[in-house]
């Protein structure tokens, strides 16, 4: 038997909620109605877009915090932070060895809440590569690689090596001497490889020491190219949990 | 032949699983989007706070003609900074992390058991073994990093009422890691060993003639003594572990490696975030004055 979703009676709150879910503008935009009843509960993860990297049900343990901390989502959540925050931040900066200095002075002293913004993507960034290790030593300690996840594990160390690159990228950008030497120190590590560490070195700095290349490459590499490369593993990282049948659980 | 009752029996079963599974899940909205939302809010909160109590550093503007001392590179490389001082610098910078990389991506390949899989450290033995690993992971790269920072020498001489300086010259040898190289006799025609004209002779394949001299008691203390550490002692940690009986299984083994390396790649960005100064030597904490220029 069918469970009725629209109530009989028509009170004062009945009327009202068919006034505010049942409508063409709901509708047009969500599809289901609102997800009071499990019908629509499952319909609105199913059909929405953001909800739908979810399934529409997920076994009792894994709902339990402490069996991920929430940690892979905290990571994603601070990809998505540092986005946002990023975005505001590219308004007021200029990727030249003249202005970038300037800029971040200027973004703390005379923006509208322009040292807040720097200090959440700052905190932020070291907050993600402390998520990102903590989530996969959550995965490491439940056994969660074991196959068939092998392939996803893969994906996770690339999202790792992505990391800690988007945010040593972006080290240098305030172009102070603890940026400079920062990455003039770990660009140095680069350069010590055996015969490909000096051209390598070379390609990434786009000359011999760090100067106006090194800051318009890390710039494009921060705000473009490794931000993309992420957001794409992710998407395959999160489809494959999916595929792989949903989070690990004993056998 | 099956007959039908069997057939409706086995169908049955089937269904009955289906059915206690469908009992154990619970709907994403609103169960896990909840907690989701709440980890978020909270999250947030706790950046927020973070970022009006504490300003991001910013020095002055960046100068290539002055080198602060001590130059370090971010705090999550600092482990590799670390590994730098005691190697050398390709081994440091960019072997190591290679083949560290390529051997976390390698664990489920090596470990495709199933067993311990979907809960926090189910497997018999899966704590004692965190716990040795971690131990002789931070208790071995202590003790490394201390040798190679002569501290040995600086107990001797606070223990025996001795200076520094009144180490005695024969065990000379002993003061560092690098001691081996500069302390000891080695015969002169080791110290340059030209490879292209008596090892690797390419001339003879008509190949251009390498022209390399290789310097082995550097190579020995450079090269040959961190590799056999960070090889051999996780060898021989494992084989310990197997010969007592505590590591048995492939996942064993990878709990006792895996916890080994957390620890050891904790503790050394710790050590080169805390307890490096001036120069990078050793301090502790609370005596690091900031860089100098
Ligand atoms: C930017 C970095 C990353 C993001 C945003 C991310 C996100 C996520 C999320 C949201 C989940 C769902 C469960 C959970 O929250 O724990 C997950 C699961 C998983 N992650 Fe990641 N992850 C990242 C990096 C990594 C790394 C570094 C590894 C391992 C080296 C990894 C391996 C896995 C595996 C194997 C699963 C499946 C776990 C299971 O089945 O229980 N991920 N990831």
């Amino acid at each position: 038997m069918a469970t009725r979703e629209r109530p009989q009676s028509r009170s004062l709150g009945d009327r009202a909620y068919d006034i505010l879910f049942h409508n063409a503008l709901w509708r047009s935009i969500f599809r289901s109605g609102y997800p009071n009843t499990p019908r629509n509960q499952m319909l609105v993860v199913a059909t929405n877009v953001f909800l739908h990297l979810h399934p529409t049900r997920i076994h009792r343990t894994h709902v339990k915090i402490t069996h991920t901390y929430c940690l892979g989502g905290l990571s994603f959540f601070l990809f998505l932070g540092l986005t946002i925050s990023g975005v505001l931040l590219m308004f007021y900066y200029v990727p030249s060895v003249e202005r970038a200095y300037e800029d971040i002075l200027r973004l703390e002293t005379d923006v509208r809440f322009g040292i807040l913004m720097r200090n959440m993507h700052r905190w932020m960034a070291h907050g993600m590569v402390i998520m990102v290790l903590m989530h996969m030593m959550r995965v490491f300690y439940t056994g969660a690689y074991k196959p068939p996840r092998e392939f996803n594990w893969v994906v996770g160390v690339v999202l790792l090596v992505l990391t800690l690159l988007l945010s040593f990228t972006g080290y240098l950008l305030p172009w102070d001497q603890l940026a400079f030497w920062a990455i003039t120190v770990g660009t140095n590590m680069v350069g010590s490889a055996p015969i490909l560490g000096e051209p390598n070195r070379f390609a990434l700095i786009g000359g011999y020491e760090v100067g106006p290349s090194a800051l318009i490459r890390f710039y494009t590499l921060h705000v473009i190219a490794l931000p993309l490369l992420a957001a794409t593993f992710m998407a395959v990282h999160f489809w494959r949990i999916r595929r792989d049948g949903g989070l690990a659980r004993p056998l | 032949m099956v007959s039908a009752t069997q057939e409706q029996a086995a169908s049955q079963a089937v269904r009955g699983r289906a059915k206690r599974q469908r009992d154990e899940e619970l709907l994403v909205w609103p169960d896990l989007v909840f907690i989701e939302f709440i980890a978020a809010v909270l999250f947030t909160i706790t950046i927020f706070s973070l970022s009006v109590a504490i300003n991001a550093p910013l020095l002055d503007r960046a100068n290539p003609t002055v080198t602060p001392n001590p130059a370090k590179a971010p705090w999550y490389f600092l482990n590799l900074q670390e590994l730098l001082l005691h190697m050398h610098p390709a081994l440091a910078g960019v072997i190591v992390p290679t083949v560290a990389l390529i051997a976390l991506g390698a664990i489920p390949y090596f470990d495709r058991s199933n067993e311990g899989q979907g809960e926090w450290l189910s497997t018999p033995r899966a704590w004692p073994l965190t716990i040795l690993g971690a131990t002789v992971g931070i208790v071995g790269t202590t003790l490394l990093i201390l040798w190679d920072g002569s501290k040995h020498v600086v107990l001797w001489a606070k223990l025996t009422g001795h200076d520094v300086s009144d180490w005695p010259t024969k065990l000379n040898w002993l003061r560092s890691s690098r001691s081996l190289q500069t302390e000891v006799n080695w015969p002169d025609s080791w110290r340059h060993v030209p490879l292209g004209s008596k090892v690797l002779r390419t001339d003879l394949l008509g190949l251009p003639k390498i022209n390399l001299n290789v310097d082995i008691p550097a190579m020995v203390v450079e090269q040959i003594i961190p590799v056999s550490m960070m090889v051999g002692l996780p060898i021989l940690l494992s084989l310990f572990a197997w010969k007592i009986g505590l590591a048995r299984t492939r996942r064993d083994h990878m709990i006792l490696q895996f916890s080994g390396f957390i620890a050891v790649y904790v503790l050394m960005t710790i050590v080169g975030t805390a307890f490096r100064g001036q120069g990078m030597e050793l301090f502790y904490p609370w005596q690091i004055k900031p860089p100098v220029s």
